[in-house]
């Protein structure tokens, strides 16, 4: 494998092009995921252009492409609650940068493989159905704040009741009805871009999705000024992008948190900056597997490498005021269906996005907020689809519940709560289904045999302590241990109190392959296959 | 409990353990059995084929005997070799011996055994013939494990020179013979030797096709 710090140019044609397909890609993404995350669209680029040159560059994957994460918008919205303000956020992406570097020191690459996958596709789809929702406000035009803890219910009628079709006609509300004409043709248009593309035509592979519907949307908006200038969209009303006026590059780098010190004295922030690295990390890794299962060259990515980088990039984020990066999927698909060979086509999009943000930001600024919300509620549903949805209900329902438990958990509650609950629920029905069969009883008249066929905790308790109870007076007991690596404590106690009630109930008893070194208990049967008369 | 009781209690939890898993089990082979492999092995007791290669019934067809030898003479190998070579067609004949076989510690001692001398002659003729290399081995317990080596090859070359293996190289380049020998003291087999369809031997005991 090329050592990650050395750079080969031999491609540099492909990766040169593939750079540009992906920046097309990024730009709307990193605006948008800003906006999703309530969060300015200048915090979503720069986390971008740093994901692109710098993590790139030192990225433990050839092709992986980093930048603000869909992911991660319920925790960035949470955060910015919790502390209520965006000083708070910067200096926990910063420490959160700390944390994945020890991470990725103490080798946690491995770490995201304990999370049951059902737990992780319930996760993904909760976070797609908050974005896909919070987006409804902007692809309508709506300026008001819009929750989604006390909105999800009321959403319907909250809009019915105050006569969200009256409101339509009144430019003051905000609503639009140009907004509502771009959102749903561009809806339409990601949906048909993305058959076409599948169907394999050049052009739709050529021009990504997102970038049409942002042209469109620029187009349709000029063409409203035009027409019908009080219905269009304006900066002004909040429906389109804004992104301060940048006087010198100086400018660029003195976003970030101006009082550092004094909030990393605040135990919160630590802990508003673990859940970043968690979430982040764990969203790193899933997109580096399956980065490097679409790699057309089966290069493997380094986790722990990985993380490092990662780690520096969310250091260099919170110091200069972005969002918190993970490497990303949609991203990084992009790049490699873009023919991109090397990490070279990731860096090269970070400098693709850092020219558009210095040189092109008036062009920037037409962008309608309702093409980026028609471009994220895509996403999200993506993220939650009925064929996402349908491919867990096929696992089982070992599968399902914990998905469908963390997904109800992470819209109604927080992710955390969700993650927890749903891996907490995860592993119970993991236990229950252990519970079966963990011994296996026969009798032959007055002759009973027990024998182990997996390991028995003290989850077999109650079972085993029943069936020892009904054992009638008299009778002849073989328990074997043979197919069972571990018994536990309580399990060993169990049969003590059999042994000790035996003599007044005549029973005999005999155990086999109970393992000696774990059994002084009941050393007075000893080992393997001898008999234990009382 | 009497100890044969306790095979019979074994098998009905082994019954329920197994229609636990599968309720299909046994309906599955009730009809017909499709081997892949013929096991020739010891009939020593620490030496259990099924178990110690993992083995579900249905898969290995097997036959053992006293330090798992193969007589030309010997009808009761002979028809488990034809049946399952010629009918059931299995892909592999696995010879498989152990160290510290008593059959072979009895062939390299002078003790009487009585008609059990006679079964174990064969080996007293691969000593003869390799006396050079096996004294060469050290301890007796040595001598002994290399005998068992040596024996195991001797036995491959006697299903070579049987009609019935000859006959399914020729027509349908199967099976392939294997030699391998298990270790009492630690569980593991060790694959000795690999004798592919259509190898060379003597030609004396080469038939014509």
């Amino acid at each position: 494998m090329p050592s990650p710090f050395k750079i080969r140019t031999d491609s540099i044609k492909q990766d040169l092009s593939a750079g540009f397909v992906v920046f097309l890609v990024a730009l709307p993404l990193c605006l948008g995921i800003a906006i999703a995350s309530d969060a300015p669209p200048l915090a979503g680029l720069i986390t971008g252009i740093l994901g692109g040159i710098i993590v790139s560059y030192l990225s433990g994957s050839e092709l992986g492409v980093s930048g603000p994460a869909a992911g991660l918008v319920v925790t960035v919205i949470s955060i910015q609650e919790q502390f209520g303000n965006l000083e708070a956020l910067f200096v926990a992406v910063f420490l959160s940068g700390l944390f994945q570097i020890a991470l990725g020191s103490i080798r946690a690459g491995l770490l995201a493989t304990f999370f049951p996958s059902s737990v992780i596709k319930g996760m993904l789809a909760g976070i797609g159905i908050i974005i896909a929702f919070k987006q409804f406000p902007h692809a309508i035009g709506w300026r008001g704040e819009f929750n989604i803890e006390d909105g999800l219910f009321c959403f319907g009628s909250y809009f019915c009741l105050h006569g969200l079709y009256s409101s339509l006609w009144e430019p003051h509300t905000g609503v639009s009805v140009v907004a509502i004409l771009i959102s749903t043709i561009s809806v339409g248009l990601l949906i048909l871009w993305e058959r076409c593309k599948q169907g394999g035509s050049k052009l739709f592979s050529l021009v990504p999705g997102p970038l049409a519907v942002v042209a469109f949307g620029i187009c349709t908006n000029a063409i409203a000024s035009l027409l019908m200038p009080s219905l269009a969209l304006s900066g002004a009303k909040g429906q389109l992008v804004e992104l301060p006026p940048l006087a010198s590059f100086s400018e660029l780098i003195s976003q970030g948190p101006r009082n550092l010190l004094s909030w990393i004295a605040l135990p919160a922030v630590w802990g508003a900056a673990a859940t970043i690295a968690v979430i982040g990390s764990v969203e790193t890794l899933l997109c580096l597997e399956a980065t490097d299962k679409l790699d057309t060259q089966k290069r493997i990515s380094r986790p722990n490498r990985e993380l490092v980088a990662q780690g520096i990039g969310n250091i260099l984020a919170g110091l200069l005021g972005g969002l918190p990066m993970t490497s990303v999927i949609v991203r990084s698909s992009a790049n490699i269906y873009a023919g991109a060979q090397t990490r070279l086509s990731g860096m090269f999009h970070g400098m693709f996005l850092l020219l558009s943000l210095c040189f092109i930001p008036h062009v920037l600024n037409l962008i309608p907020l309702a093409s980026l919300a028609a471009i994220l509620i895509v996403i999200g549903y993506k993220l939650a689809a009925a064929k996402v949805i349908k491919g867990v209900w096929k696992d089982g329902y070992d599968q399902f519940l914990p998905f469908i438990i963390t997904a109800a958990g992470v819209v109604l509650l927080d992710l955390l709560s969700g993650v927890l609950i749903g891996t907490c629920f995860g592993l119970a029905v993991v236990l229950i289904m252990n519970h079966h069969a963990a011994f296996t009883v026969v009798r032959d008249e007055n002759d009973f045999l027990i024998r182990f066929a997996k390991d028995v905790t003290f989850l077999q308790k109650i079972a085993l302590k029943r069936t020892l109870a009904r054992l009638p007076d008299g009778a002849h007991v073989s328990i074997d241990a043979g197919g069972a690596m571990f018994i536990d404590h309580d399990i060993l106690e169990l049969i003590e109190d059999l042994k000790n009630s035996a003599d007044g109930r005549k029973i005999q008893i005999e155990l086999r392959n109970f393992p000696t070194a774990r059994f002084d208990l009941l050393s007075a049967f000893s080992s393997r296959g001898t008999h234990g008369h009382l | 409990m009497d100890t044969y009781k306790r095979l019979l209690m074994a098998n009905k939890a082994w019954v329920q353990e197994k229609l636990a898993l599968s309720p299909s089990f046994f309906q599955d082979t009730a009809d017909e059995q499709r081997p892949n492999f013929l096991w020739i092995g010891c009939s020593d007791s620490r030496v259990p084929a099924e178990e110690i290669t993992g083995t579900n019934p249905g898969e290995m067809f097997s036959h053992r005997n006293i330090a798992n030898l193969v007589h030309h003479t010997d009808f009761n190998l002979l028809s488990v070799l034809s049946f399952a070579v010629e009918f059931l067609k299995v892909k592999h004949v696995i010879v498989c011996g152990h160290y510290g076989c008593g059959g072979v510690k009895a062939a390299l001692s002078k003790h009487r055994y009585g008609v059990l001398d006679e079964w174990l002659r064969p080996i007293k003729d691969v000593y003869h013939d390799n006396r050079e290399i096996i004294s060469a081995c050290g301890t007796l317990e040595d001598q002994a494990n290399r005998l068992v080596e040596i024996n195991i090859h001797e036995q491959l070359k006697n299903l070579m020179k049987t009609n019935i293996i000859q006959k399914a190289w020729h027509e349908d380049r199967r099976p392939t013979l294997h030699g391998w020998v298990y270790g009492l003291s630690d569980g593991f087999l060790k694959s000795l030797y690999k004798v592919d369809p259509g190898s060379p031997i003597d030609d004396i005991y080469q038939f014509e096709f």
